[in-house]
């Protein structure tokens, strides 16, 4: 409670005004206004300590944005001889243009369904215009990306990378507690599309949520 | 937490999975083995290697075998979420009596004291609510928990 009366003196009032305890970390609720809190932070040199929002003791990290320098994390997949490998989102993105794009969830249905689906689709469309990596992160573990990879028929167009513990997810801010709802699907990652250059992120489309309205194949192609 | 031994009733709990429409049911699972026999078995994950190239098929293979030795159900366990669930059951399409269900925050595998570790399954003979067989397997080892086993216990 204590950081967020620090917060309320110091935020636009106009921009963040609600009761504290009353909001829950919900994709409808979650406004992409909040990402500002973090940075009026920064330029006001408080420590970025999580904020408290939700009546759980759920806790928001700092939220990425254009500009930030990605953090490093170790995520895993299995490779074409099905041997378990991991990498990193520094060797992922230092010197290339990058794309990483999240979902909820592997097999989820809808629009996990057509979010990969249209990356790989455009991948060589994105490829052609200077995309070195395109890669799908959700939080579930190797064998069922694996899988899902396997069931939509992907070779290597897109990179399927498990996220598992949710380490990456969290360390960005993006993390979409779904364990209210009885699909069991718990803690996971807001849906987003970014590209970033040498680890930098220079565009950024993150959802509320799990919604799917622009952080399409199509609207990383029309930055490009 | 002690582990689910022969004798034990099983305890109740609310297991979910997600039908053709993708419609989340939630099913107790005293309702669904009162009064008859009924096979359980867990395993660490879907279409993870061991599970999926040989224990469950093996299910699959003797489920008529084990239905005709009075079995009413055979229920699949795993702590994925059920989209994972239905995803895994829709990979094997020869598969008509298996039930996958998904225990996603490990709750009834808490429960009954079987909580697996990557390399860890169990199989339970269950007759009216009470456990009649439990072969509970660690280490990777997949030696007394396939549908064989079973069908010798019957």
């Amino acid at each position: 409670m204590a950081a967020s009366l620090t917060i309320s003196r110091f935020l636009l009032p106009a921009a963040l005004s609600f009761p504290t305890t009353t909001i829950k970390l919900s994709p409808k609720s979650l406004s992409s206004r909040l990402s500002i809190s973090p940075l009026s932070l920064n330029l006001h040199r408080r420590p970025s300590k999580p904020i408290s929002f939700s009546t759980k003791t759920t806790q928001i990290s700092a939220t990425i944005s254009v500009g930030y320098k990605l953090p490093d994390a170790t995520l895993s997949f299995f490779d074409s001889d099905g041997e378990l490998q991991t990498t990193t989102i520094s060797s992922l993105t230092a010197g290339k243009k990058a794309i990483l794009f999240a979902v909820p969830g592997a097999f989820t249905p809808t629009c996990s369904q057509k979010h990969l689906p249209g990356f790989v689709e455009k991948s060589a469309e994105l490829k052609a215009k200077g995309v070195d990596i395109i890669a799908c992160v959700s939080v579930n573990d190797a064998f069922v990306m694996r899988a899902w990879k396997e069931n939509l028929g992907i070779n290597d167009e897109v990179l399927l990378l498990s996220d598992g513990n949710g380490e990456f997810t969290k360390k960005i801010g993006c993390e979409l507690d779904l364990s209210d709802k009885p699909v069991g699907l718990g803690v996971r990652s807001r849906r987003y599309a970014l590209l970033a250059e040498n680890g930098v992120v220079k565009v950024l489309n993150l959802e509320e949520g799990g919604a799917f309205t622009f952080s399409g194949a199509e609207d990383i192609l029309k930055v490009l | 937490m002690a582990c689910i031994a022969v004798g034990d009733t099983i305890p109740d709990c609310t297991l979910s999975y997600a039908d053709e429409a993708d419609q989340i049911l939630n099913v107790s699972v005293h309702s669904l083995a009162a009064g008859k026999q009924v096979i359980l078995y867990g395993v660490p994950g879907a279409f993870t290697s061991t599970c999926s190239l040989k224990q469950v098929p093996g299910f699959i293979e003797k489920e008529e075998e084990l239905k005709s030795k009075g079995i009413s159900e055979i229920f699949l366990i795993s702590v994925n979420d059920l989209y994972v669930m239905k995803a895994w059951a829709k990979s094997y399409p020869e598969n008509k009596h298996v039930k996958f269900f998904s225990d996603s925050s490990a709750t009834y595998i808490k429960t009954i004291g079987l909580e697996l570790d990557v390399s860890d399954r169990f199989a339970l003979l269950i007759d009216d609510l009470e456990v009649k067989v439990a072969k509970v397997e660690s280490g990777g080892q997949f030696k007394v928990s396939s549908a064989e086993d079973m069908l010798k216990a019957l």
